[in-house]
């Protein structure tokens, strides 16, 4: 055994880091510079032979169509009230429902659990018209408390099924060292369970934010009206008969991509483990 | 403990859920044995899905998309975990750019790599060819080999960052003492990652690989906004073949007998999942 | 275009059905306009309310993707607008289901209408819908690649030996000397194809719709003809993953001299590069024959749980008028008055005005969009190279018999 003050640096070592980001970075970001580069060009440019990388004619044409003169700032709003509230009520729900699936033993667990994944299981053609129904019938059509609810269908089943795995990761000696000191069921989930697994929190938050934020399905058949429309509908609003207006539907896309990815960037700080050193001691 | 406290916490999402997918369950099974006009045919909706051709080649089909999807997706899903665990300086940058094709959305995305991969007009061929890497343009969507790898080469990309970030959550959980204890014994970084990293998200990566099959398993956005299935049938899967049936040939009955069939498959894979994965309350051994 | 055709989406909007019904009150006519015509539609519905001060026309906005089965789910729902755009082919579908009402009563001057398009949309001795436009493809083509070529840019090609031996021509540094389509869109490869298939006599089914006859002799030299193209090397080396705008974009692009399609694509193709000299034509036909077209166009109709059907009706009587008509239509009017407008003298149309007499409507068998889908893996075998010609059409044949009975 070696002597403990030989412990080495933890983690790769530059070279390696820095190899693994750079593929990283383009493997995920060149296409997105394809649409980028696209969303700056004129139409006559778009489509040549053979493609260029960079427009000689570079223009924010199609910014300025896609801010200005297109429905896409109402739907972007649309699209957040819509996000945040089903991100918001699905994650209330599925703390809950984890905490239960992770900590206890009760009768048909699998079974209730299995159930918890059915809705992601059926396709959506087979759904959609009796959710159309159920909706109608709810008086929710063309709400934004509507999609909110039809998204948990989506975003319900894997936020339990992840946030279940993550209870499952956090010791249980740390609870029940909190039993013994007297902790109610709620005081433990709050206080212990919730703060160590913050990042298992954020994961499933980004989860459900994305998911719903570039749904289409739904919300093209639940929504027609522009004061709910969604951001995907508006992409599909500038195609035409025989037509699609390529600049403006790439600006587009930039424009929903973008805020999430700075979204991510700010929330990093939450994404921090809870476990350091000394709170599994004593 | 043995009490029904688990099942008290569990209640309200059980119960939203089921306020909103009772209906579709039992709609979409009983559409399965009755026909259009709404008279009870038994199973015939069933053998007249399950006659054509298409349907065993949808069905290999998509053993290939779900096996190739999965597996490309959670080997690099994990590989980019491990690097943006890292402390190194532009971290929250690096992880946010991850990110990205995760968030762009799916019919975009497709379109974006259709028009990448085009022939002519991709910018793949012509980095390909002007390089010299090859000599004539490869039709990417055109040939019958390359065809389905590309699609799942295009769904591999849109969620690799999935699996990276939950993978990455886990990650984050592991406390300091695991990998303090591991370095006393002298272990390298590689025997790190073998011996402490990949057994605490044992759990995580479970959970992501079943989320990963049911998604694979639902998702036509890629191959429908691309090559609808073909050509002649080549990258046809079995949801494009339910949403061909439903909408285009507006056969509901026969949409949702395959539905049905689907479902079940499913269904089990999900319950070994949960009995194999599932073990007691609690985590660390 | 169709590359946003999402899954899904073309569901079931019977929500928007819902909604307008339960925000328009009597006096309302609510009036499904795709986006395409917004603007038109909207001046059309101010001009007649101004005249008609009672009526309120509320314009729907629709958009191209997913539009047949919203509609159909919404006639199927009974929760519908008053006045829908469909295309003709819809049309028999929803009358032989009773979802529609017929329209003998409100359209004038029939005998004004183009008589394919009348025929279209009439079933059981009734009219079903108005139709107000009518296309067919023709042949655009490129006049300076014919000139560089050593052909007449004047004298294009008018039957098939002629076409085939321009293509060759045509097709060297790099061009392709005719375009082909062999994926997206199936339609987009029916219209292409099916034409030359009724040119050489043959079809797809019998005229009485029992008998499957894509493999006689003159259906598959047709077919042959038209996959020889891509089999030559006359077509571009991507047709198998071109629909119908792919293939305007690589003729905007020069590599493709010509191909098939209609007068829409002739805007978007100058406005993308008003360098090219721009041809039309028509379709060329086998030596001794005569040319022939799929039949295109929107119709309007009325369904039968429209709230207001007889304001409806008066208002499709104003849309219907020579000159409403050739103003609101994107190619043709219905109405052969309506050409006479000086917007149809452009020279450049003139090749599509005269294959329209030529154009035919697909058959109305209720298993039509699983035909032309066997039809369409069949064409896609042979451009795969998996099949011979031969071979293909005799498997979707039998695909197609199993699908008449």
């Amino acid at each position: 055994m070696r002597s403990s003050h030989a412990l080495r640096q933890p983690g790769l070592n530059r070279p390696a880091i820095i190899l693994g980001c750079f593929v990283l970075l383009v493997v995920c970001l060149f296409p997105f510079l394809w649409m980028g580069l696209s969303s700056i060009k004129m139409l006559n440019e778009l489509y040549t032979i053979p493609p260029r990388w960079w427009p000689d004619h570079p223009t924010l044409a199609n910014y300025h169509k896609v801010l200005f003169e297109s429905r896409i700032p109402r739907y972007f709003l649309n699209s957040i009230i819509i996000s945040v509230g089903s991100t918001g009520l699905a994650l209330i729900l599925a703390v809950f429902a984890a905490n239960g699936f992770a900590r206890f033993r009760f009768r048909g667990q699998s079974f209730w659990q299995a159930c918890i994944l059915i809705g992601q299981l059926l396709p959506t053609a087979a759904i959609i018209v009796p959710l159309f129904i159920t909706l109608r019938v709810l008086g929710l059509v063309n709400t934004y408390w509507g999609l909110i609810l039809v998204y948990m269908i989506i975003t319900l089943p894997l936020s339990v099924w992840m946030l279940t795995s993550y209870f499952k990761a956090i010791p249980i000696e740390l609870e029940e060292a909190a039993i013994i000191d007297g902790a109610s069921r709620l005081g433990i989930l709050f206080r212990i369970t919730l703060p160590l697994s913050m990042p298992g929190i954020v994961a499933v938050l980004v989860y459900a934010f994305i998911t719903t934020w570039n749904e289409f399905i739904f919300a093209l058949c639940f929504a027609t009206d522009s004061r709910v429309k969604t951001l995907p509908i508006g992409l599909a609003e500038f195609s035409t008969e025989f037509n699609t207006d390529w600049g403006a539907v790439m600006a587009a896309s930039m424009v929903m991509t973008i805020p999430i990815a700075l979204l991510f960037l700010v929330f990093q700080k939450h994404f921090v483990g809870g476990l350091t050193a000394g709170a599994t001691k004593g | 403990m043995r009490s029904n406290t688990g099942l008290v916490f569990a209640l309200p999402a059980l119960i939203v859920l089921f306020m909103l997918i009772a209906y579709p369950v039992f709609y979409t099974g009983w559409l399965s044995v009755t026909n259009d006009q709404g008279q009870y045919m038994g199973l015939q909706n069933f053998s007249a899905v399950l006659r054509p051709r298409v349907t065993t080649q949808a069905l290999w089909n998509t053993l290939w998309w779900v096996a190739g999807s999965i597996f490309f997706q959670v080997l690099l899903g994990i590989a980019a975990a491990i690097l943006l665990n890292q402390n190194f300086r532009g971290r929250a940058l690096v992880r946010s750019i991850a990110l990205i094709p995760w968030v762009i959305p799916g019919i975009v995305a497709a379109t974006t790599w259709a028009w990448m991969f085009h022939t002519e007009f991709g910018i793949i061929n012509y980095m390909l060819t002007s390089t010299g890497a090859i000599d004539e343009p490869v039709g990417w969507l055109t040939r019958s080999n390359t065809v389905m790898p590309a699609m799942i080469a295009i769904n591999v990309w849109k969620l690799f960052p999935f699996v990276a970030i939950m993978v990455l959550a886990g990650l984050q959980s592991i406390p300091q003492e695991l990998y303090e204890a591991a370095r006393m014994d002298g272990a390298t970084y590689w025997e790190e990652v073998r011996h402490v990293m990949l057994p605490q998200i044992r759990p995580v990566i479970a959970a992501v690989t079943l989320l990963l099959v049911i998604w694979a398993l639902n998702a036509i956005t890629i191959i429908y906004a691309i090559t609808k299935g073909g050509p002649a049938n080549r990258t046809v899967i079995t949801p494009i073949q339910i949403f061909r049936l439903a909408f285009e040939s507006v056969e509901f009955n026969q949409a949702a007998a395959l539905s049905v069939m689907f479902f079940g498959v499913v269904m089990l894979i999900v319950l070994a999942y949960i009995r194999a994965f599932a073990s007691q309350p609690g985590g660390n051994q | 275009m169709k590359s946003l055709k999402l899954a899904g989406f073309l569901a079931l909007s019977v929500l928007s059905s819902v909604t307008t019904t339960t925000i328009a009150r009597a006096g309302d006519v609510v009036w499904w306009a795709p986006n395409w015509g917004e603007e038109r539609a909207r001046t059309l519905a101010q001009k007649f309310m101004a005249a008609n001060p009672g009526t309120n026309i509320k314009v729907e906005v629709t958009v191209a993707n997913g539009l047949p089965e919203r509609v159909l789910t919404a006639l199927r729902s009974g929760a519908t607008p008053d006045i829908i755009e469909v295309q003709h082919g819809w049309v028999n579908g929803y009358a032989q289901s009773d979802l529609i009402v017929p329209l003998d009563d409100t359209i004038q001057d029939k005998q004004d209408y183009v008589k394919a398009a009348i025929d279209y949309i009439s079933w059981n001795g009734k009219l079903w819908a108005i139709p107000y436009r009518v296309e067919t493809h023709g042949v655009i083509y490129n006049k300076d690649h014919f000139r560089e070529a050593g052909l007449d840019p004047e004298k294009p090609p008018k039957t098939w030996d002629e076409l085939i031996a321009a293509a060759k021509t045509l097709t060297k540094n790099g061009r392709s000397g005719f375009g082909i389509t062999g994926g997206g869109e199936v339609g987009n490869t029916i219209f292409r194809s099916l034409p030359f298939i009724w040119m050489n006599g043959g079809d797809i089914i019998s005229p009485d719709m029992k008998k499957a006859v894509l493999n006689s002799p003159e259906a598959v030299k047709a077919v042959e003809f038209y996959t020889n193209f891509y089999k030559q090397g006359l077509a571009p080396k991507s047709t198998l993953e071109n629909d119908g705008l792919a293939l305007r974009r690589l003729f905007i692009a020069g590599t493709v001299s010509a191909y098939q399609s209609g007068q829409f694509d002739l805007p978007a193709i100058q406005k993308e590069n008003p360098n090219i000299k721009l041809g039309a034509m028509m379709i060329p036909a086998p030596a001794g024959k005569q040319t022939a077209a799929v039949l295109g166009g929107w119709s309007y109709i009325i369904p039968k749980s429209a709230k207001n059907p007889t304001d409806a009706k008066k208002f499709l009587q104003f849309l219907n008028t020579t000159e409403n008509q050739g103003y609101y239509t994107d190619t043709f009017p219905a109405r052969i008055s309506a050409t006479k407008l000086p917007r149809f003298d452009d020279p450049m149309l003139k090749p599509f005005a005269e294959m329209l007499p030529y154009g035919r409507p697909v058959p109305v068998h209720k298993n039509w969009v699983k035909i032309v889908q066997a039809y369409f893996d069949g064409i896609q075998r042979i451009l795969l190279g998996d099949q011979s010609v031969q071979t293909s059409m005799d498997e979707a044949n039998e695909e197609i018999q199993a699908l008449l009975n």
